[in-house]
């Protein structure tokens, strides 16, 4: 039972609406391609929430989101993003271009201003004009297009891989030759199990499942990545663009 | 509620938050069902905000966001930049590095801190990268409203006037920006400094930003109004250099853009350590080497051993 | 807040400080003195928590000069650049630490070498072709950066410290006022008037 004392003098607690629960998000682009892909661990603290929870969602079939940080404003915003997605369709009868999409998570994200959600997003898809492209956002919305990006725990641990493999940093060419400029899905793919299996071994909020979404640009085949296990084509309009999801396992210790 | 509705209906800034209080984001307005998606709300006025249901909602923003009271909060707001502007007798030449820090961690070395508002307006970036995005993104739909509106383009005083205005109404809500809107009107070349405070300063030449101090430290001394556009183009660049090379928090690259009569024009962008070591390359202006003390001193000894001595 | 400089040249250390003597918001004296002459080559810039620097300062003095006294030749400027970052490093492990940060340029006669050491309170001791402390290192660092040169004549020297002294009273919100100037070269020390 309450002593008086402290009924008389109510305490105030500080309001807290957020955790951080894991994992890691990061995403590619290729010249015709992109590739967005996210562990499926959630965790608070050093327990382990669930073993599945995605942080990947399919939005149009050019347009794939990653969200990273707190889950429950994840999940909240992929929905309302969402929500803005159908009605610009109803509107229009046609996808949100991609752009369009990056420039409308920046408003809805700056919108909460003053009460952010805690969430890294990662957009990648492909352009009206055919490249494969990826965006990424701070909590707040400030955006850029990049070729690539890793977000979330072990985002300091994937990044300058990315950048050596990616961007060739710190990598002097064989005398006359030169980096290419745009890698191969089978490359880009390799890069990304890569990334994954090591921050699994490195970071302790890394781990479980792997989810790799894939998405191709107009008129272009996946030869050469057909045979990779797990694949599964989520295509839901005949445009052109098609959106595959490859879902592996990651060390579950 | 309603003590935070009255709270914030005194402010001017009352109009754009309350609503939002009293009706929940969940409230769509039509626009948004349209093409006018995100800036839709522009169609009503101004864009609305959550703000969180507690006594004071600037506080709480504070706990959570500002990463120097407590650098283990969780959302963290991009800080250390360098980015300077000047007037001189060719237009205005705008430079800034692309640096983006969390804590000690480099987010990201290709940012674009130049804010392109329209072919004739430049505004750049310091403090909060979204603050500065979005409403100098903001800022470049009014500046095109009033060219609808009085068939002529704006001046970079009254657009810097809006943009002082706007960020003043939401004084002490949190929001980070030292920015300079930079461009060309009626009056000639235009600088303005334009931060969150509500300070509106014209001026020939700033610098904003953490690494700001050595950027003047080159940049007052390299200064005179009549400069070469080369010269100055030099001068703008060699300056970042200084400061991503003596303030941890700037570095990675350059971005340089020369604002003339017909608008503004992106020259280049210069990676940092290419800089020290080979200098700007086969560009107006280079001086031909890198920027580096140790490569410009090369060989060169402040011994001074006499005569006699030297031939032992 | 105080402000110091120094830079070598060819044969030649210059050492400048500003001579302001400040207490809260109060100039209590426009023409202090922060450079000590240790030894006929010897000069010391020092700055930091009032009491501590002059404290400190002399002790330095007394101990160069009984050096002297002693062996009848003075310290080189490196060993006696160890021997202050050694009282430092030892004060600040004490009950309570001299607070002072020290430029000390000095002229080698042997090698014929102009030296300077930049020097702070955790004896964080390192040689270098220039230096500067307080508020007014963040704009002159970048300017020496772009301005020095080791073989600039005394003339030239002094123009790049002008430089520096004229883009602090410039930028720094509170002008730190005059400088005292003093050069060290194979002639020993002298005062020179900016």
């Amino acid at each position: 039972m309450p002593d008086m004392a402290s009924l008389a003098h109510p305490q105030q607690r500080a309001f807290n609406p957020y955790t951080e629960n894991g994992g890691t998000i990061l995403a590619i682009a290729g010249a015709d391609f992109s590739v967005i892909a996210g562990d499926t661990r959630q965790s608070e603290g050093y327990s382990i929430q669930t073993r599945y929870a995605p942080k990947v969602f399919r939005l149009t079939d050019r347009a794939v989101l990653a969200v990273n940080g707190f889950a429950a404003d994840g999940n909240m915003f992929v929905k309302k993003v969402k929500q803005r997605l159908e009605w610009y369709r109803h509107a229009h009868a046609k996808d949100m271009p991609l752009r369009a999409i990056a420039r409308l998570i920046q408003t809805m994200l700056y919108a909460r201003r003053f009460f952010p959600y805690y969430v890294y997003n990662i957009l990648g898809g492909i352009e009206e004009d055919g490249t494969g492209a990826v965006y990424s956002f701070d909590p707040v919305g400030s955006y850029e297009r990049e070729a690539c990006r890793a977000a979330g725990a072990a985002q300091s641990l994937v990044q300058p891989f990315l950048d050596n493999q990616i961007y060739f940093k710190n990598q002097v060419p064989a005398p006359g030759t030169s980096h290419p400029a745009h890698l191969p899905l089978p490359t880009v793919l390799s890069i990304v199990i890569d990334s994954f299996t090591s921050a699994t071994e490195r970071h302790i909020e890394v781990g479980d499942g792997l989810e790799i979404y894939i998405v191709l640009a107009k008129g272009r085949t996946l030869h050469g990545t057909e045979s990779i296990g797990g694949m599964q084509e989520l295509t839901t309009t005949d445009d052109g663009e098609r959106v595959f999801v490859v879902r592996r396992d990651l060390k579950k210790d | 509620m309603n003590s935070i509705l009255q709270r914030y209906s005194g402010s001017s800034a009352g109009g754009r938050l309350s609503k939002s209080v009293v009706e929940d984001d969940s409230d769509f307005s039509d626009a948004m069902w349209g093409s006018e998606a995100g800036f839709g709300t522009l169609a009503k006025g101004v864009p609305g905000f959550v703000v969180p249901s507690v006594p004071d909602p600037a506080a709480f923003l504070r706990l959570h966001t500002d990463d120097h009271a407590d650098p283990s909060c969780r959302i963290k707001i991009q800080h250390g930049t360098t980015t300077l502007a000047f007037r001189f007798q060719g237009g205005v030449i705008v430079a800034v590095d692309s640096r983006a820090t969390a804590g000690s961690y480099v987010a990201s070395g290709t940012v674009k801190k130049v804010i392109e508002i329209n072919p004739y307006l430049l505004g750049t970036m310091a403090g909060g990268a979204a603050d500065c995005q979005y409403w100098e993104t903001y800022l470049g739909m009014h500046c095109r409203l009033h060219e609808l509106r009085n068939r002529e383009r704006i001046s970079v005083s009254a657009a810097s006037k809006y943009l002082s205005n706007l960020v003043y109404s939401y004084k002490g809500m949190g929001l980070s920006m030292g920015t300079m809107i930079c461009g060309w009107d009626k009056t000639g070349p235009a600088v303005f400094y334009v931060d969150s405070d509500g300070t509106r300063l014209k001026g020939d030449l700033f610098s904003v930003g953490s690494g700001s101090t050595f950027a003047y430290g080159v940049l007052d001394q390299g200064y005179r109004w009549d400069l070469t556009d080369e010269e100055a183009q030099e001068l703008g660049r060699r300056s970042i250099y200084a400061a991503g090379h003596r303030d941890a928090f700037s570095g990675n690259s350059c971005n340089l853009y020369h604002v003339k009569e017909d608008g503004w024009k992106f020259i280049g962008n210069y990676d940092i350590t290419k800089l020290h070591y080979e200098g700007p390359g086969n560009v107006a202006g280079s001086p031909g080497h890198g920027y580096g003390y140790d490569l410009r001193v090369e060989g060169r000894s402040s011994a001074n051993p006499p005569e006699v001595a030297a031939q032992a | 807040m105080e402000t110091s400089f120094a830079l070598t040249g060819k044969g030649y250390v210059i050492v400048a400080a500003d001579t302001t003597a400040a207490r809260s918001i109060v100039k209590m004296k426009v023409d202090q003195d922060k450079i000590k002459d240790l030894s006929p080559h010897l000069l010391m810039a020092y700055s930091g928590e009032p009491g501590d620097t002059v404290q400190f300062a002399e002790f330095v003095e007394r101990n160069i000069r009984l050096y002297q006294i002693r062996n009848l030749y003075p310290l080189r400027p490196a060993a006696a650049a160890s021997w202050i970052r050694r009282s430092l490093a030892e004060s600040l492990r004490s009950r309570k630490p001299y607070s002072v940060n020290l430029l000390l340029g000095g002229y080698d006669t042997s090698l014929h070498t102009p030296n300077l050491y930049w020097v702070d309170y955790l004896g964080t001791v390192v040689e270098v072709p220039f230096a500067a402390h307080g508020y007014g290192s963040y704009f002159a660092l970048s300017l020496l950066d772009r301005y020095h040169d080791p073989e600039a004549s005394l003339e030239e020297g002094l123009a790049t410290l002008k430089r520096c002294i004229d883009e602090v009273s410039k930028r720094l919100v509170i002008d730190p006022g005059k400088y005292k100037v003093k050069v060290v070269d194979k002639d020993g020390i002298r005062e020179v008037e900016i």
